[in-house]
């Protein structure tokens, strides 16, 4: 040890623990599910594990509100408490708890042995929370990380389901590439800035005129790649569909809100903040990859027979029109990308409970005749999904269409008048695939129930065929009706919302 | 509770009402749907007098209130609220929409009785009120053109209710046709308003219209006369009112509720509502003043020939509501208001009546069946006389008061104004004959079978059920009227709702006596602060006069009416010969003024010829071939490309990766 290391003092930054509270709440609930969930006990492993895990992700969301209308960095600056952050955990927690409950009588969180499935799920959403309060770069990329890691494992949890293992591998391999490359690109930012913070690399830009510096740009395209994968931007989105249709249902849910809120989020403020000075370069590519993924997405998700292809495809066109929000680089852009988060909860939630009830009951799969016939059979379940595909459609009374008009304002006051114009075309090229949903529930007769397959293992064939409850099961049936109210209130009275996302844009110095 | 509250409990009762109904109909048996429906208006009606009571303890210059529930949207410019205006204007529209509507309700019961459809009947009753009470509480424009479109397709439901019959179906589908065109222009009205005041708010606006407009600024008079485009399709003024006579096609009630009570009242509150704009736009107000005087005229001489029944009151009742448009457009508010009033009552009555010897005819409605009723339906008869004093206007029955005064601003007006009072004293004139006529056709003269069976003791049910229209044979399953018929004489709640609406045609003319009371002035007085024209003085030898030559007129049709079609012995005024005599006039009244085959001619002929050509050729090879073939082959084709690239294999997502990843690369290095 040499004397000059002895000497030094190592001072840790101040920690902030109230700012911290949700994040703890969390990793800590994620520890302790973790250990619970080694009981012998199948009732503590299958019911209390769950429960603690809804306690954990109930504590999280409380303390969201309670710091709600803080402004301040914590942890050295590296993290950054104010109206984004606490909006986009909010949303993050409500969904985790939404995934909580569909999860709760799953396949996939009976092989996983519910306390690890659990345990992941706290921690990705852990990860995401980190995400969308990180302003410098080594956060942002841990926090990616601690999202990506136990996603990957989470969408390999039905074991003995070879998509769900390929599923889980694929996503592992097109991940890290995302990953190790987004790294590459912030190394690169650094190298160009010397800068690790946001607001740091802001100024860098603007007092060194760097704007047009190869170095830095090479940065940000690297920066922009990378990100693109994790929100499935076009041309980088080809894992979504593999990923979404193999993964277990509640996983795909989960992926499809939370991990997009949490994308969209880093976009956000990665983008809005600390690259803001450099707009006028990566604005016009932002906006032809925004563009490029709504006609990807809207046109791969025509004739899908999966739903969650289905959703999957489309999930990739809805993150193309909240680029939009990003693009502009205006107040109004974020607020209205993080309004379309909140409704984006709603929409998708109240689809994959609807799916969820119909493969544990009907035996089809998430092919979309497991809804033939719903509007007469159940009625309960094809309004939240008939909801769901005209919020997702955009069509008026519906949160949906609050939320895209609130998109197109953005892109067509920040300049982008075409990008609202191309939304509008996607919208018009959605209704060809949300619209036959609704049309096999209410004008198609139920299918015959088809005969029992002769063969293969009869244990496989509980688990994984044969429908294994009766009626819908309860929880389930709450998160699709609770989601499907709030998609059509938000439609009818959107200002609570409003209200909500008000001050999402406040601490970006932006117009 | 404060008037605002009782604002919305009027709202919330025919609401709930009508989702009780509707979401309960299996649950209920025999009438308890209708006792449910019409307890719901019943307490709007009690909520209303709440509302009355309340704004009537408030100081007169704090009578507007307005409430809003919420707000729908407040971005990007536009403030769009739930809110509702309680003022004295919307006070005494909510008390006669929701009372009439009550007894018109109550005697539902009795006359919807067997139909097949009687709950989904009173579910669309119940909806149409809610619509319209929208529409007169809205404290601003949106809500204004929510409660106005409601309140058409309530219309379209309720015309079309006996859908099994084509003839049905059609006049609501013209009905509705009709009331979308009102509709667009009520919205484009209101974008020219709102383009320069940005305020949805109804107060907000008239406060700031006087800085923002000049005098008959052109943008103010394009949005007033689009208003006044909507107020005409509502309120069936010429050219927009061919729907009304159709709308006959529903049940007598819903003719009575909608086509004479409320609906078509709905253009007169719109402009009474809308003054402020409205004077600083005289030019829109005289378009207002000609359209109503031309449409009371052409209305009334129409009424002389028809030999529908109701389609007689229905012309009446377009005349009418051209008194009161003309009214209120030249600033005779509380007058035109108070016209509004007394119709309400003695229409609705003249319909009630007319539904209940409709039933005695088994559902015949042509006035050439009909004769000597007066024996066997006496309070049928006696509620019609009734009915027909007051709309005649002779004194001291309601009518007289409220018709005279609305002649009498306008005389006062002077200039071209005389025209309009001379249109307006012909009308009166007519108004008498036809009304006359009818009531001495059904009623005097020999009793048709049907009168002496229903003397006998025994009330016609025909063999074979028709449409009165065609003469086609129906059956009385859901979709077509019911098995029995109901006259007021046998069914009480009938006979209670036409002896409360009858006391009214009598009395409610007192409220407001030339010189002597101003009860109605007084009330309205605080929404029309701003007026100029409110306060007028009165000149008294004109009012004098204006009162007997009223008196006079109504009672020389009645005289002619009875010489032509009671006392008539072969002479030179026999109908016959009248008609023979006056052929070409006749044919023009039989035809209605051809205004249908006008529009049909100007309007619907030449769009569809050339719908029909575009259709053969634009259409098939532009729109089909191009556009829709070609977008959906391109559409087709880029579904077809990205599931190609969608293998499945990382290998070749890892290509497009590297592809994608050097082209993003290329682009920013491009930027340097």
């Amino acid at each position: 040890m040499t004397p000059v290391l002895a000497s030094a003092t190592l001072s840790g930054p101040h920690v902030d623990f109230a700012g911290l509270s949700p994040l703890l709440a969390l990793l800590g609930g994620a520890v302790v599910v973790l250990l619970v969930g080694l009981l012998g006990s199948r009732w503590v492993r299958a019911q209390v594990v769950p429960a603690l895990s809804l306690v954990a992700l109930g504590t999280a969301l409380g303390l969201t509100i309670w710091q709600w209308g803080e402004e301040k960095s914590i942890l050295a600056g590296a993290l950054r408490i104010d109206d984004l952050s606490l909006v986009l955990t909010m949303i993050l927690t409500v969904g985790g708890i939404a995934t909580v409950l569909l999860a709760w009588r799953s396949l996939a969180a009976r092989e996983a042995a519910h306390g690890e499935f659990h345990a992941l799920l706290l921690t990705s959403i852990g990860g995401m929370t980190l995400l969308a309060a990180a302003q410098n770069t080594v956060m942002l990329f841990v926090g990616l990380e601690l999202l990506s890691i136990p996603l990957y494992v989470l969408c390999a949890t039905e074991m003995r389901r070879e998509h769900s293992l390929e599923s889980g591998l694929k996503y592992l391999i097109v991940g890290s590439v995302g990953s190790a490359t987004l790294l590459y690109g912030l190394a690169l930012i650094y190298g160009a800035t010397g800068a690790t913070d946001f607001t740091t690399i802001a100024s860098a830009i603007s007092t060194k005129g760097l704007s047009s510096d190869v170095l830095l740009l090479t940065g940000i395209a690297l920066c922009l790649v990378g990100l693109a994968f994790k929100s499935s931007v076009a041309p980088f989105h080809q894992w979504t569909p593999d990923v979404y249709e193999g993964a277990p249902t509640p996983v795909t849910a989960f992926m499809a809100v939370a991990t997009k809120v949490a994308a969209l989020g880093v976009f956000l403020r990665f983008f809005d903040v600390a690259l803001v000075e450099a707009q006028s370069s990566w604005g016009p590519a932002v906006a032809t990859l925004a563009a490029l993924t709504i006609i990807v997405g809207n046109v791969g998700a025509l004739g899908q027979s999966s739903l969650k292809r289905m959703l999957a495809y489309s999930s990739v066109a809805q993150a193309g029109y909240m680029l939009a929000g990003v693009v502009v680089s205006t107040q109004l852009g974020v607020r209205a990308t993080v309004f379309y988060l909140a409704i984006y909860l709603f929409m998708n939630m109240a689809a994959f409970a609807v799916i969820i009830a119909r493969e544990r009951q009907a035996g089809l799969g998430d092919n979309v005749q497991s809804v033939a016939g719903l509007g007469r059979s159940d009625p309960w379940l094809a309004w939240p999904l008939t909801l769901s595909m005209l919020s997702l459609a955009g069509i008026p009374a519906t949160a949906g269409f609050i939320g895209k008009f609130y998109l197109i304002d953005a892109a067509v006051a920040g300049g982008y008048t075409w990008l609202g114009v191309v939304i509008v075309i996607g919208s018009m090229i959605s209704l060809g695939y949300y619209l036959p949903v609704i049309a096999t529930m209410w004008m198609a007769d139920a299918p015959a129930p088809l005969p029992a397959l002769a063969g293969g293992s009869p244990e496989l064939d509980e688990d994984l065929s044969s429908p294994s409850v009766k009626g819908v099961q309860p929880e389930v049936l709450l998160v699709a009706v609770l989601a499907g109210a709030a998609t059509l209130f938000f439609g009818i009275v959107p200002q609570p919302l409003f209200d909500l996302v008000h001050g999402v844009g406040s601490g970006f110095g932006l117009f | 509770m404060s008037a605002t509250t009782y604002g919305w409990l009027v709202l919330l009762f025919p609401l709930l009402g009508m989702l009780t109904i509707a979401f309960g109909y299996k649950a209920f048996p025999g009438r308890t749907a209708g006792w449910i429906g019409t307890g719901a208006i019943f307490l709007a009606f009690l909520a209303a007098l709440g509302a009355l009571l309340e704004i009537q303890s408030l100081s007169p210059a704090h009578r507007q209130v307005t409430s809003s529930l919420w707000n729908y949207a407040n971005t990007v410019g536009v403030n769009a609220q739930l809110s509702i205006l309680v003022d004295p204007l919307s006070v005494f529209m909510i008390l006669i929409v929701s009372g009439v509507s009550t007894l018109i309700h109550l005697y539902s019961i009795s006359y919807m009785d067997k139909d097949k459809g009687f709950n989904r009947y009173f579910a669309y009753l119940n909806f149409f009120v809610f619509s319209m009470l929208l529409l007169v509480l809205a404290g601003n424009f949106l809500l204004l053109i929510v409660g106005w479109a409601f309140v058409g397709a309530a219309s379209y439901l309720l015309i079309s209710f006996w859908y099994r019959r084509t003839t049905a179906t059609k006049a609501g589908i013209k009905a509705f046709v009709i009331n979308v065109v009102g509709d667009v222009g009520l919205v484009l009205g209101t974008y020219f308003i709102f383009k320069h005041t940005h305020t949805l708010d109804f107060l907000q606006t008239f406060h700031v219209a006087g800085q923002v407009f000049t005098h008959n600024e052109a943008d103010l008079v394009a949005g007033c006369i689009l208003l006044l485009v909507g107020a005409f399709a509502k309120s069936a003024q010429i050219p927009l009112h061919t729907w009304l006579p159709d709308a006959m096609e529903g049940p007598t009630p819903v003719s009575a509720l909608i086509h004479a009570a409320t609906m078509v009242t709905a253009g007169v509150y719109l402009i009474a509502r809308m003054h402020v704009l409205f004077e600083l736009a005289p030019i829109a107000q005289d378009v207002g003043a000609v359209v109503g005087a031309v449409t009371l005229f052409v209305a009334g001489t129409i009424g002389l020939v028809q030999t529908d029944i109701k389609r007689v009151i229905a012309y009446s009742t377009m005349s009418q509501i051209g008194y009161m448009i003309m009214g209120v457009s030249v600033g005779a508010y509380a007058a035109g208001l108070f016209h509004l009033m007394t119709h309400a009552f003695f229409k609705a009555l003249l319909f009630m009546a007319a539904g209940s010897i409709i039933g005695a005819m088994g559902g015949e409605q042509s006035l050439n069946r009909m004769g000597g009723f007066r024996k066997a339906m006496p309070f049928t008869f006696g509620c019609f006389i009734i009915g027909g004093l007051a709309l005649s206007g002779i004194p001291p029955f309601s009518g007289f008061f409220s018709k005279d005064e609305i002649l009498l601003v306008t005389g006062e007006l002077g200039g071209w104004h005389w025209a309009l009072y001379v249109m307006g004293y012909i009308g009166a004139f007519l108004t008498a004959v036809y009304t006359f006529r009818m009531i001495f056709r059904a009623f005097y003269g020999d009793p048709v079978p049907e009168a002496q069976e229903l003397e006998a003791g025994h009330l016609h049910h025909p063999e074979h059920p028709t449409n009165p229209a065609t003469g086609e044979i129906e059956d009385t399953d859901v979709g077509f009227p019911g098995p029995t018929h109901a006259i007021a004489e046998r069914a009480l709640p009938m006979k209670v709702a036409m002896c409360i609406l009858a006391v009214g045609s009598v009395g409610l003319g007192l409220l407001q006596i030339p010189n002597v009371d101003f009860v109605i002035d007084d009330f309205l007085r605080p929404s029309f602060a701003g007026s100029a024209v409110y306060e007028t003085h009165t000149k008294d030898g004109l009012l004098a006069f204006g009162l007997l030559l009223g008196t006079v007129l109504g009672l020389a049709g009645i005289a002619l009416a009875w010489r032509v079609w009671v006392a008539r012995v072969g002479g030179r005024l026999s109908p016959a010969k009248l008609q023979a005599r006056w052929h070409a006039v006749y044919e023009l009244l039989a035809h209605k003024w051809w205004f249908d085959e006008l529009i049909d001619g100007l309007i619907v002929r030449p769009m569809a010829t050339a719908g029909r050509f575009a259709a053969g050729t634009f259409e098939r090879a532009v729109v089909e071939g191009g556009l829709i073939d070609g977008t959906v082959s391109v559409v087709r084709a880029g579904s077809a490309a990205v599931r190609a690239v969608q293998s499945g294999l990382v290998r070749y997502y890892a290509a497009a990766l590297v592809l994608g990843v050097a082209a993003i690369g290329f682009y920013f290095l491009l930027q340097s």
